[in-house]
């Protein structure tokens, strides 16, 4: 019985189930990517990615609170307010994606849409050279994408004082803090 | 109309049409790389040995480069490598260097030297 009264569930089941398996998929994909006898390696991962994204998407929907679209839309507003607080070392606690961390969740979801997409087409040789240039750096702009999402995870988990990297395992986080807007 | 010249500006870039070039372009750079004249009839012995890979530039591209080829792993079809058969063939330097620094690593474990893909170009472009 993991539950205690000091922490909370903060990312449902499928939710963390999907992150990883993105994480993983996104990794073979990209390793395999650089050479043809991996290509049915990589083919493989490009569905697996492709079909994660697209239950991601509707869990975006029906999903448990956090992982709802409409807890952690990201406006304008929001993501200069966020980014303020960070740039001042007392960044603003978010139970749920902070609106930076949102931000680059939308990225990956449309770049996993459109690199998944455009590989596809040229794998099917439809599009020609044209989307076989956007299937690369739409997968580079992803890769760039994951490296400051590690760095975000580092570093607000240094700020915060707590283990982001576990929540996304146990599901949980402390409730220590205050966190008014959840 | 600033806006659609913008937007012609960047199909322009994309489609690479800014910096078309022609297959004895590429022959010409890889020689003048190399420092020595391309030979067609090496270029056809390097394309269809093998070099301690298990895959030849032949294995996907076939002994035949005016043919359509298939890949060797997933049997999908490879449109024609040489020239006269393909216009599309070595006329987008990005291309030209993604598919030989790919292509080279499955073959050969390495990169090709600039005289074996003058070697290669020089026999494509003998095919009429």
């Amino acid at each position: 019985m993991p539950s205690t009264s000091q922490t909370v569930r903060v990312w449902d089941l499928p939710t963390r189930l999907f992150h990883w398996s993105l994480a993983a998929s996104f990794l073979v994909a990209f390793i395999t990517a650089e050479s043809e006898k991996w290509r049915d390696i990589h083919v493989l991962a490009g569905y697996g990615l492709a079909g994660l994204i697209a239950f991601r998407v509707l869990w975006g929907f029906v999903g448990s609170r956090h992982a709802r679209f409409a807890d952690f839309l990201p406006t304008p507003g929001k993501v200069v307010a966020y980014l303020e607080s960070l740039l001042a070392g007392r960044p603003r606690h978010y139970l749920g994606h902070n609106p930076a961390g949102a931000v680059a969740i939308f990225l990956l979801l449309a770049g996993g849409l459109i690199v998944a997409a455009s590989g596809y087409a040229t794998y099917n040789e439809i599009g020609g050279h044209l989307l076989e240039e956007v299937h690369d750096v739409a997968a580079n702009g992803m890769m760039a994408l994951v490296i400051i999402h590690l760095a975000g995870v580092v570093v607000s988990s240094w700020l915060h004082h707590e283990n982001l990297v576990k929540a996304m395992i146990t599901g949980r986080k402390q409730t220590h803090h205050e966190n008014p807007a959840g | 109309m600033r806006t659609s010249l913008l937007i012609a500006a960047i199909f322009i870039a994309a489609s690479g049409a800014g910096r078309a070039e022609t297959p004895r372009d590429f022959l010409t750079r890889f020689e003048k790389e190399a420092g020595t004249a391309a030979s067609a009839e090496r270029g056809a012995r390097f394309f269809t040995a093998r070099h301690g890979g298990e895959w030849s530039c032949a294995s996907c591209h076939t002994e035949r480069p005016t043919q359509a080829g298939r890949h060797a792993k997933t049997d999908k079809p490879i449109s024609a490598l040489a020239p006269s058969a393909n216009g599309e063939r070595f006329t987008d330097a990005a291309k030209v260097d993604k598919w030989f620094r790919r292509n080279c690593n499955d073959t050969m474990n390495r990169a090709c030297t600039a005289q074996e893909k003058a070697d290669v170009i020089a026999w494509l472009l003998s095919f009429k």
